[in-house]
């Protein structure tokens, strides 16, 4: 290649330019599980297991955003986990729902409401 | 049925369907040593075989360490297998026995499950690799989150882990100078176009791939819709491309076919890449009435079998000696 831009590209070194943010602030922590860090995603734009996505959350939520429709997944749930994350969402709604009862003084309900989340709570659900 | 032998419109040519999943807790295979590799493998191919008679009866295994270099891209070149699994090593696949389905382990994903048809059969091709994908999951966990849903290695996966593709053949936007303005129209609407074996390779023999960029925040059903869509359109503007073609270049297309049979027919050496775009002339005019090829197989399914490896088939052979050898099936079977 003839090199003919190299000048360019170091005309702003002196400058003061815009500041920039990189996205996520320094983050050196790794991933217990497969001990990769932030920047290696950066570096190779691979997760290096499932947890990373758990540990570089806020991160990988807004690669998501970028590369994806959206950063919520609405297709297929596996069987086995389908129960649970049915569950979890069931006590959040009750949650919700104890809540506006107790506001509203109304404690009958909300007895039936912490009898029925303690119940979900015995079986496992969080 | 493997997809080349099976009955296509003349424009989409086959259907593949692809779901990337990953084991819990356990690092993907581009984190793992070569040693843990070959255990994750091991475990995988033991919950997957043994907990499941169907696929252990249906399914045979290959290691592709075992195998030689050329029979490693003679399966490529079926589509059962990914370029990336040609060069790295700890790889394995299972195979069924109609050859429509491959199990790939420790790609980029710990798995890849994917369906190849003949045909244009998306919702065909994902009913099948979703009840396989059930089957696998009922003998182990998969990394799976509320939220991200299946996670994988690259971000562009994660979600449905779904990609699905159909190989279409698009002698008619080629000839009449549209293709690159499809290209760039559809690529704007969040579907891929590629060479015919993924990304980076060329569009030889005008056969493109055509597939969702997007994999989360659609369901699978709606990911293959939209998908459907843009195929159902492109498949329309190469149907105008040939009626134009046919209508006002008549004797330029009938000339052309007919030049690209007769060579095929008699010539004694030949190059892959003018097989294929000889080849794709043929299709062309086969598909449109113009002439009729009554030989032992289809110019698809050439197309596959002279591919370099395939020629070989794990001889040692000189590239001399492939375009002879090629010149050769072609001439006696088309």
């Amino acid at each position: 290649m003839i090199d003919l831009f190299s000048e360019l590209f170091d005309m702003f070194d002196g400058m003061d330019m815009f500041s920039v943010q990189p996205v996520i602030q320094k983050d050196n922590r790794k991933c217990p599980v497969c001990g990769r860090t932030w920047s290696d995603f950066r570096r190779t734009g691979r997760f290096g297991c499932g947890e990373c996505y758990q540990v570089f959350r806020s991160g990988a939520e807004q690669v998501l955003r970028q590369a994806q429709a959206s950063s919520a997944h609405s297709g297929k749930i596996p069987s086995k986990s389908s129960a649970d994350i049915k569950a979890k969402r069931r006590l959040e709604e009750l949650r919700k729902q104890l809540k506006t009862a107790v506001n509203k003084e109304d404690y009958e309900t909300a007895a039936k409401l912490h009898a029925e989340i303690k119940q979900l709570e015995g079986n496992g659900a969080k | 049925m493997i997809w080349y032998n099976d009955v296509n419109d003349g424009i989409v040519i086959s259907t593949r369907v692809r779901l990337a999943r990953n084991l819990d807790k356990t690092p993907f295979p581009a984190a793992l040593s070569d040693e843990k590799k070959a255990e994750a493998t091991k475990s995988l191919h033991s919950a997957i075989t043994e907990s499941n008679s169907v696929l252990s009866r249906d399914f045979d295994k290959f290691e592709l360490d075992d195998l030689k270099r050329t029979e490693k891209i003679s399966m490529l070149e079926e589509h059962l297998i990914s370029p990336q699994m040609v060069e790295g090593k700890g790889h394995s696949v299972l195979v069924n026995k109609s050859r429509t389905m491959s199990i790939m382990f420790m790609e980029e994903d710990h798995i890849r499950l994917q369906v190849i048809m003949g045909g244009y059969c998306l919702d065909e091709a994902y009913d099948m690799a979703d009840k396989v994908d059930d089957v696998i999951e009922e003998s182990l966990t998969y990394a799976f989150d509320e939220k991200f849903g299946y996670l994988t290695a690259c971000p562009t996966n994660a979600g449905t882990g779904l990609r699905a593709s159909v190989m279409m053949h698009l002698p008619g936007l080629t000839m009449t100078g549209n293709i690159a303005r499809v290209m760039q129209s559809v690529s704007g609407v969040g579907v891929a176009v590629r060479g015919l074996y993924g990304e980076g390779t060329n569009a030889e023999g005008c056969l493109y791939q055509i597939s969702n960029q997007i994999t989360m925040g659609l369901s699978e059903k709606e990911i293959i819709e939209k998908l459907r869509n843009v195929i159902n359109k492109i498949s329309d503007m190469e149907s105008k491309a040939r009626r134009t073609l046919g209508e006002k270049h008549k004797l330029e297309l009938e000339d052309k076919v007919f030049r690209s049979y007769g060579i095929l027919k008699y010539a004694r050496s030949m190059t892959s890449a003018e097989a294929k775009s000889m080849l794709s002339d043929v299709m062309l005019g086969q598909n449109m009435g113009i002439i009729r090829c009554d030989g032992k197989m289809t110019p698809i399914e050439l197309m596959v079998k002279t591919a370099p490896s395939v020629i070989m088939a794990g001889k040692e052979l000189t590239p001399a000696e492939r375009d002879r050898d090629r010149a050769q099936l072609i001439r006696e079977n088309i």
